[in-house]
């Protein structure tokens, strides 16, 4: 941006922001009860440029349809769908859901009705609810018809900074004033208010989305439990690598920052808690997820940051730990493999195979940690347990051979 | 003075502002296909849309239907003329004996190999390893498959865009150009089309031919055929395909 501003043109600047009806401020809450679907059921394009968003969308659809990213679990597509129709308001029937193999926590939702939802948001889910919560939002996306509200805005403001820059221009050279910072602000202008819109739709959906998942029958506090996870997981990574958590608040930003979100989340749930008893849905979520959550938990310590994974599991343990996450806090420690590491992995190594869950690896692990350690009897008939477990395991010709020394 | 060089520049950017630019690159050994050989067309990617008045380009769903339809019967008409029997593909799942799956993975993979052509031959990013070689790209035994499967010697990949100006948008262009005559000018451009074929031979599995489209236009109301009428899609699949050139080494020897 041009350093040469004039005070009069920076006010002439800042009066168009504004009078061309820009707002820069942070997102006041919206009220949950006050968001109204926008769509019915079986909703259909009717204007033309709806249509146009539509065609292109159901190529997407299909090139997502056919990825080799998907994981495709009929059991537990057909469980998040119906999880879709329980949140879905009207549109209950028309909505899609694809589970993406990627180990992030994110879902996203396409204006024709299919939706996304990353296997990193599947592990991070403690309950039904709260993944009820995330699924609720994003429907939030479709019932409200964002896509197309937001296509229809940028197109409003492009329109209008381009004939504002042209007026001042020819304008300009008519009246012999130079108008191109002027034109600048105003462009600095038009995107700051594009995002704004974006953060104000997210702010929508999330108010949208708390509502279907009260109505549903869950508990609303489900969502801002959301965040509030995310955040701390979001510093606990940052304090492994002794880093500082990014605030996360930016006029540049698409989406309001985690803590605004959750703060007002916090005061919808408030709005929207009745005496009825409210559903978590812990059990039916796990068994849903079923062995996923162990592949799962495998991409997660791979992404080699230490600090998410602890807390990840830490977090998933404060339901009872088990074997599995006493596995996989060991694989934490091993692959950071700091000084004392090998310790902490063997200690959560020897916890994880008390739980008669404990995955065969961890058999695997404890027994040559017991070994390295010189407890050569115990170490054994650790191994040995891991083959009559995984008697086929790709390295169980090599841990024979090491029985056999 | 000053005028004068103004209208003068008004007049060069109408002038060089609207144009039809083709660039095509073959295979050093290409021979355009002739007489008796077939030629699958895989399912084109059309996108008809509106200029905005802000310059987006929104996408028009009957346009590109139409535009569509008629590129293919255009393609048809155009490869029948040449001798070669035409197939073509509108769905994934059209042949015979090959997975919607594998139609899929072989359009994905000339895609990324289409970018990679598009980057190093058009874009200006060269390779010293690929200067003077034509093009020299392959989709390899994926595509000797398909091709053994359907039983065709080449296989078209094309991909076409159309944009046309919305009255917003000529009308700012009227205003940017009328500005030029009192010192204000910002010409801005309106619709055009760009679209680029892709021609593989299904024997050798190599991209053996290319050729990429440009047409647009500054001038408010001035374009180069539209591909949503049967004369604009006859006119594109002309430029594109209509003179096909022999590759380098074919060329210096005759």
């Amino acid at each position: 941006m041009s350093v040469a501003l004039t005070r009069r043109s920076l006010i002439a600047g800042l009066g168009c922001a504004c009078c061309a009806g820009f707002a820069v401020d942070a997102q006041a809450r919206i009220p949950p009860r006050s968001m109204k679907p926008l769509v019915g059921a079986g909703h259909r394009p009717e204007d033309k440029d709806e249509q146009g968003l539509w065609q292109q969308y159901e190529r997407v659809e299909e090139e997502i349809a056919g990825s080799n990213l998907l994981l495709k679990d009929p059991a537990l597509i057909t469980y998040l769908r119906d999880l879709g129709e329980k949140v879905g308001g009207p549109a209950a029937r028309d909505l899609r859901v694809y589970l993406a193999h990627v180990p992030e926590f994110n879902a996203f939702m396409a204006p024709t009705g299919f939706m996304v939802v990353f296997s990193g948001l599947l592990l991070r889910m403690r309950d039904e609810a709260q993944l009820a919560g995330v699924i609720a939002h994003e429907a939030g996306h479709f019932l409200r018809r964002h896509q197309i509200r937001m296509w229809r805005d940028m197109k409003r403001k492009t329109a209008a900074l381009n004939f504002l820059a042209m007026g001042a221009g020819v304008g300009g050279a008519a009246g012999g004033f130079y108008a191109g910072d002027l034109i600048q602000l105003a462009q600095f202008g038009t995107i700051l208010s594009l995002f704004a819109y974006s953060r104000e739709l997210e702010a929508e959906a999330d108010a949208m989305g708390i509502v279907q998942v009260s109505e549903a029958g869950y508990a609303p506090t489900a969502m801002p439990e959301t965040w509030q996870q995310l955040i701390a997981e979001t510093e606990a990574s940052a304090a492994f690598r002794r880093k500082r958590a990014r605030r996360g608040y930016s006029l540049l930003a698409t989406h309001p920052a985690p803590e605004q979100r959750m703060i007002d989340l916090r005061a919808s749930a408030a709005e929207l808690t009745s005496a009825r008893t409210v559903d978590r849905g812990r059990e039916r979520y796990l068994r849903a997820i079923g062995p996923h959550r162990k592949t799962f938990l495998d991409d997660q310590v791979k992404l080699n940051d230490p600090g998410a994974s602890l807390f990840l599991i830490n977090t998933l343990a404060r339901d009872g730990w088990n074997g599995l996450l006493h596995y996989y806090e060991a694989e934490v420690w091993r692959l950071r493999g700091r000084r004392g590491d090998d310790a902490a992995a063997a200690n959560a190594y020897a916890a994880a195979i008390a739980f008669p869950d404990a995955p065969p690896e961890a058999w695997r692990a404890h027994g040559y940690a017991l070994l390295r350690s010189g407890r050569r009897e115990e170490g054994r008939a650790a191994l040995g347990r891991y083959l009559a477990l995984a008697p086929t395991a790709p390295d169980a010709a090599m841990v024979r051979h090491t029985l056999s020394q | 003075m000053r005028r004068g060089l103004l209208v003068l520049f008004t007049a060069s950017t109408l002038a060089l502002g609207g144009c039809v630019q083709t660039k095509q690159i073959a295979d050093v050994q290409f021979a355009p296909p002739q007489g008796d050989y077939s030629l699958i067309v895989m399912r084109p990617d059309v996108t008809v849309g509106l200029v905005t008045a802000g310059g987006m380009i929104e996408p028009r769903a009957d346009w590109t239907e139409q535009a569509r339809t008629n590129l293919l019967r255009a393609l048809a008409d155009q490869q029948a003329d040449r001798g070669g029997r035409t197939r073509i593909l509108e769905t994934r799942d059209g042949v015979q004996g090959v997975s919607a799956e594998t139609v899929a993975e072989l359009e994905r993979l000339h895609q990324a190999v289409g970018n990679s052509i598009a980057l190093h031959k058009y874009l200006g990013v060269t390779l010293p390893t690929k200067r003077r070689q034509g093009v020299d790209w392959t989709l390899g035994e994926d595509a000797v498959r398909f091709g053994r499967a359907t039983g065709m010697d080449y296989a078209l990949f094309l991909h076409a865009q159309d944009s046309f100006a919305s009255s917003g948008r000529i009308a700012l262009q009227v205003l940017g150009i009328a500005g030029c005559f009192i010192g204000f000018c910002a010409p801005q451009s309106g619709g055009g089309q760009s679209a680029y074929a892709s021609l593989v031979d299904l024997r050798t599995g190599e991209v053996v031919w290319f050729n990429v489209l440009q047409t647009g236009s500054l001038a408010p109301g001035v374009g180069f055929g539209d591909i949503r009428t049967p004369e604009g899609a006859a006119q594109m699949v002309e430029r594109l395909l209509g003179r096909m050139k022999a590759g380098r080494l074919v060329r210096e020897r005759e």
